[in-house]
């Protein structure tokens, strides 16, 4: 399996860029391309399995668009081929339509992907958690964010909110889909933190392995799942 | 109008501060509050003395702020401090207005703040710095201070073009803070250059600031601490006015040169994050006007605040109580650097650092795990790693995926019996890491370790 992490020198914040050691570790023999800023996309000629990208500041938000959107017809060809991409954080945003940046007072075209809208304000930040549900598979995932996404993504959601908040405080659908399209606004080690979502992915991708560390990893996620489920505990922090 | 209501918030927040002060309770930041309720722009018009110091940074403003409080004061002057008190709006409120008169007149010569970085929107549009010391900026809880651009974007954005600013030379998210501000001081250190490059487990500062190039590091001592420059544009770490040449470990002693002078100071301690915060500190007191013999008068009786570190014997046991920043990835690999360096072998660290706010209304976000080295804590000096904590799975999970063997490490939930599982037997070197808000469970934890060891 080819995995390429996308400019994880700056996309990488709050832990995501962990996620990809955790698919190297499930799986020892997938080939892992680390692309950097300055450097072509792999997938601008070849054809990954997978493609990670995770949060990142506000600045190298802008200047990723600006790097990719020579890139969009390739990146459209290959969510229609079924590549897994996953998002998290506020990479997820850069495939929206537009990013309107308040308190910096900047306007920015996104990719355009999906037909929704980013609000990001420096003096508007969210810190929460979510509980969400994919295929069946419950998901458990931090959120610490600047933006919300506004529109409709009822036929474009990643995954339906059990516990917290969807793209922004109205909403019960979390995140963005197109076909293996995945985009999330969980923040960090959103896969050692989800072994099944880990596994799900993997085989969404054409692989099949197990989650690395499996059974410690089901113990932290089940202890989680458990104390998230109880009413007591608080979603937005 | 406005002054009206300021007098009247004056009065009330030191009646507050009386009654507290009477009462035997902490008045350092209640009284504030009081005062900001009453009259939101307060900090405007509360008396400040005729200079005003702000201390900001990510990591050891604490330190640098009550030695440059400490040096004043030997010096003669009158200081107004926060040092008891919080680094947030109500704690500088709360210190001004306890050092003013009831008519409105400062009563102290300079004030020294320490302002949280966070909090710079709030405190430095009104307090209006006459100088400003940063001595880093860091990556920090994420949910609070989100990334350095962030805070970056705050302190460039509150601070005023007059203010004198005075920053550390080897951090190049530091030193390109607020360049509306044209007086402009860097310090850094140039001794004990590392030889090889350190390879930093994740930095801030990727790309140049000013071209968006890549940067290419000179050296690096830790994270982006260290020199870079720009291979597009050139840009390269600013040339620093007060820099350590010389550090002398033996005669404890250490030399920073300035204007074509070397001079000689006492080495109050001999981390080299403290060898920043002291070079930084010298810079500042030398711009404010203090002579080399004012400045070095009042280093010989100054001590860094050891309330951070505490190490006992206990029979054969060496204990060091370490206090960790939690939530804070740069300081929590500070302090797993701390025991994996120490000399000795067989060494057993007990990691209590999850987040007080975890609780039964909230579950803690452990994304920081993630982005802090736990790959320290597999040097093979250290023998045993007892997690203790509600998040003791997640941190065995993370100290996993850093490659530290399973049979190196036990976990528990219950934080202040965690150094109950110490092998004492084997490990008669311990650490105890503990968040700065589990004091209480630090002291059991310390109680079971001197009892371990026959001393209670």
């Amino acid at each position: 399996m080819i995995i390429e992490v996308l400019f994880n020198e700056v996309c990488g914040l709050n832990g995501d860029a962990q996620n990809a050691a955790y698919l190297q570790y499930a799986m020892p023999d997938a080939k892992i391309i680390y692309t950097s800023l300055l450097d072509e996309p792999y997938f601008a000629t070849g054809r990954p399995d997978m493609i990670l990208i995770g949060y990142m500041t506000e600045n190298t938000q802008r200047r990723v668009i600006e790097k990719l959107m020579p890139l969009k017809e390739r990146l459209c060809a290959l969510i229609d081929d079924g590549v897994v991409i996953l998002a998290t954080g506020n990479a997820g945003e850069i495939f929206c339509k537009h990013i309107s940046y308040v308190t910096e007072k900047l306007e920015t075209e996104g990719l355009g992907i999906f037909d929704l809208t980013v609000k990001n304000d420096f003096f508007k930040r969210y810190n929460g958690k979510i509980l969400s549900r994919f295929e069946g598979i419950e998901v458990v995932g931090f959120r610490t964010q600047f933006a919300h996404i506004y529109g409709d993504n009822s036929d474009c959601y990643f995954a339906e909110v059990i516990r917290g908040i969807g793209i922004n405080p109205d909403s019960k659908l979390e995140g963005m889909r197109k076909n293996n399209l995945l985009c999330t606004h969980t923040v960090g080690p959103i896969l050692p933190l989800n072994p099944l979502l880990c596994e799900k992915l993997i085989a969404l991708a054409g692989g099949n392995a197990e989650a690395a560390f499996r059974e410690e990893a089901v113990a932290a996620y089940e202890e989680r799942l458990k104390e998230w489920n109880d009413p007591a505990i608080r979603f937005d922090m | 109008m406005k002054k009206i209501q300021f007098y009247l918030a004056l009065w009330a927040s030191k009646a507050a501060s009386t009654l507290l002060v009477l009462l035997g309770r902490n008045a350092s930041c209640f009284p504030g509050k009081v005062a900001i309720k009453l009259c939101k722009d307060f900090l405007l018009y509360v008396p400040k003395p005729k200079t005003v110091i702000a201390v900001t940074g990510t990591n050891g403003k604490t330190t640098v702020s009550n030695l440059t409080a400490g040096i004043l004061r030997e010096n003669g002057y009158s200081v107004t401090n926060n040092s008891l008190g919080s680094n947030i709006q109500p704690g500088v409120a709360t210190a001004l207005l306890q050092d003013s008169t009831v008519f409105g007149k400062a009563k102290k010569d300079i004030a020294v703040l320490e302002c949280d970085e966070r909090s710079s929107l709030k405190i430095f549009p009104h307090l209006k710095p006459d100088y400003l010391l940063c001595n880093n900026i860091m990556q920090d809880s994420v949910m609070r201070n989100a990334h350095t651009e962030f805070i970056s974007y705050l302190l460039t954005s509150t601070l005023p073009e007059k203010t004198k600013v005075i920053l550390n030379g080897d951090d190049m998210i530091c030193s390109s803070l607020a360049p509306q501000c044209q007086d402009r001081t860097y310090f850094g250190i140039e001794a004990e250059r590392p030889e090889a490059l350190i390879t930093p487990f994740h930095r801030d500062i990727v790309y140049c600031p000013k071209c968006g190039g890549k940067l290419v590091a000179d050296y690096v001592r830790y994270y982006h601490i260290g020199r870079f420059h720009c291979e597009s544009c050139g840009h390269t770490s600013p040339e620093r006015a007060f820099t350590v040449t010389d550090i002398n470990r033996e005669q404890e002693t250490f030399t920073v040169s300035h204007n074509g002078q070397a001079l000689p100071y006492r080495l109050v301690s001999t981390n080299l994050v403290n060898i920043y915060n002291v070079c930084g500190m010298i810079a500042l007191l030398s711009k404010v006007g203090l002579s080399y013999e004012q400045i070095t008068n009042g280093l010989e009786k100054a001590e860094i605040v050891k309330s951070r570190q505490e190490i006992l014997d206990a029979g054969d046991l060496h204990i060091t109580m370490l206090m960790a920043k939690g939530l804070n990835p740069v300081a929590c690999a500070s302090c797993f650097s701390y025991v994996a360096t120490t000399p000795g072998e067989n060494k057993a660290a007990v990691i209590c650092i999850d987040d007080r706010n975890n609780c039964a209304t909230n579950s803690a976000n452990i994304c920081w795990f993630y982005d802090c080295d736990y790959s320290i804590l597999a040097d093979p000096s250290i023998s045993q790693i007892v997690f203790g904590g509600p998040r003791c799975k997640d941190h065995y999970l993370r100290a996993l995926m850093a490659g530290i063997p399973k049979e190196k490490m036990v976990i528990t939930h219950d934080v202040a019996h965690a150094a109950e599982l110490v092998d004492t037997e084997k490990s008669k070197n311990i650490f105890v890491l503990y968040d700065i808000y589990h004091p209480a469970e630090a002291a059991v934890n310390k109680k079971i370790l001197m009892e371990k060891g026959g001393a209670l």
